[in-house]
């Protein structure tokens, strides 16, 4: 397959800069996956696992947080606020805020701290499942 | 008396010697923390000119209307104030505590009604012997900011802002110009000012998936943590030049101090040995 050139940018940092032939990434409507020469495209992103292919044919797997994706050029920009491979994890952390977040969702403060609760518990989620390989 | 003045004297040294320890050691800290803060300001840039790209060419191509972007009809302000967590670092936290002031009475002049968000210790502290509504404290966050904390404050803000509790949101913090320069500044966030929904006539092939408005909309939490981001670690990379600039006067003027007093120490010593020797010989003189 013909490989795209592909960039990942957190506020951190540029987390990736280089080509894969294919990604896969979920926006609120679904899964979407780009090839080369993919029509310009701009979508919201969910928190959820992003699968860049590498030369090998396998997948790597990241745990994005909410961001969007781009495609313009036939060059594809990721931008999210964290962006972690799944072997870069850190599991310990994202159990703790995890189980700060059910915490949180427990104690039934106003509509609002549960939104952000909730969003929190997504986020970690992701991560655990990311870094656990089910996906 | 001589002696009794030498003691002091050298009491005197010995203490703005401490002194001069300590501003030295602060003088390095913060020089370190500078290098690391600039490193993180620069590399903070591209997310926000991506998010802000996206954003910009939404408005460009299509007609659209987005609640981040109407006008403000409730006249309530939101002042995000950004300063320092420590003190000891010149002018920095009271010029932009300043400028928040102003800002905010400004605001109030014209008839809006202010609320505020702190961030960072000195603006917490400052903030609170005022009377001001203070929505949110964060403080102790920007030396070990993550991305984590700068969105939970961008989907607080969000979330106030879309249930109506102020249309207006401003953030007050201070820029690095130079090592020897920064600056306070004030800077409009929400509405969306510069994106004026545009002609309508399609110019890119560009597909936005759902819709342009949900891709806007979607991007708000970005576009509002990347500037929080930004805005934090641009501060606190200030904070630190202007310690540093600060504690190296400091050592400079405790160097010009020891100086001197070494200088006072040596001529009573000095002035003591010559009274002395005066005393003996004229004291050998009378035994003759």
């Amino acid at each position: 397959m013909k490989p795209f050139k592909l960039k990942i940018i957190t506020p951190e940092k540029t987390f990736f800069e280089g080509e894969t032939e294919q990604l896969i990434a979920k926006t609120p409507a679904g899964n979407v996956g780009f090839l080369a020469g993919h029509t310009p495209y701009a979508a919201n992103l969910v928190a959820s696992p992003l699968k860049v292919r590498q030369a090998d044919g396998s997948f790597r797997v990241a745990a994005v947080s909410a961001g969007m994706i781009k495609v313009r050029n036939s060059e594809c920009v990721v931008v999210a606020s964290a962006v972690e491979w799944s072997d870069e994890i850190d599991v310990e952390r994202a159990k703790r805020s995890k189980e700060d977040a059910e915490k949180r969702l427990k104690e039934q403060n106003s509509q609002k701290e549960f939104e952000r609760a909730e969003q929190k518990l997504k986020r970690a989620l992701n991560r655990l499942t990311v870094s656990g390989g089910k996906y | 008396m001589a002696t009794a003045n030498m003691k002091d004297v050298k009491r005197r040294i010995k203490s703005v010697e401490s002194t001069r320890q300590i501003t030295k050691a602060m003088e390095l800290v913060a020089s370190s923390k500078l290098r690391r803060a600039k490193e993180r300001a620069l590399a903070a840039q591209p997310f926000f000119a991506a998010v802000y790209d996206t954003m910009a060419d939404v408005s460009r191509d299509h007609v659209f209307s987005s609640i981040y972007t109407k006008k403000e009809m409730l006249k309530t302000t939101l002042l995000i104030v950004i300063a320092g967590d420590r003190g000891l670092a010149g002018g920095f936290n009271h010029n932009v505590l300043k400028l928040a002031l102003e800002k905010a009475n400004e605001h109030r002049a014209e008839g809006y009604t202010v609320k505020i968000i702190t961030i960072g210790k000195k603006a917490v502290e400052y903030f609170k012997k005022r009377d001001f509504e203070v929505l949110d404290e964060y403080p102790g966050i920007a030396e070990n900011l993550d991305v984590y904390d700068s969105l939970d404050i961008a989907e607080n803000v969000i979330t106030r802002f879309r249930l109506g509790e102020f249309d207006k949101v401003e953030i007050v913090y201070t820029t690095f110009v130079s090592a020897l320069t920064q600056e306070p500044v004030h800077m409009p966030v929400l509405p969306v000012k510069q994106m004026i929904s545009g002609s309508g006539e399609k110019k890119s092939l560009m597909i936005y998936d759902p819709s342009p408005e949900e891709v806007f909309d979607g991007l708000i939490p970005q576009y509002m943590s990347g500037i929080l981001y930004a805005a934090i670690v641009d501060s606190f990379a200030s904070e630190q030049a202007a310690r540093r600039t600060a504690m190296e006067s400091a050592s400079d003027n405790a160097d010009e101090m020891i100086e001197s007093l070494s200088l006072m120490y040596n001529r009573a010593r000095q002035s003591q040995i010559t009274q002395e020797l005066t005393e003996i010989a004229s004291g050998s003189l009378r035994d003759e």
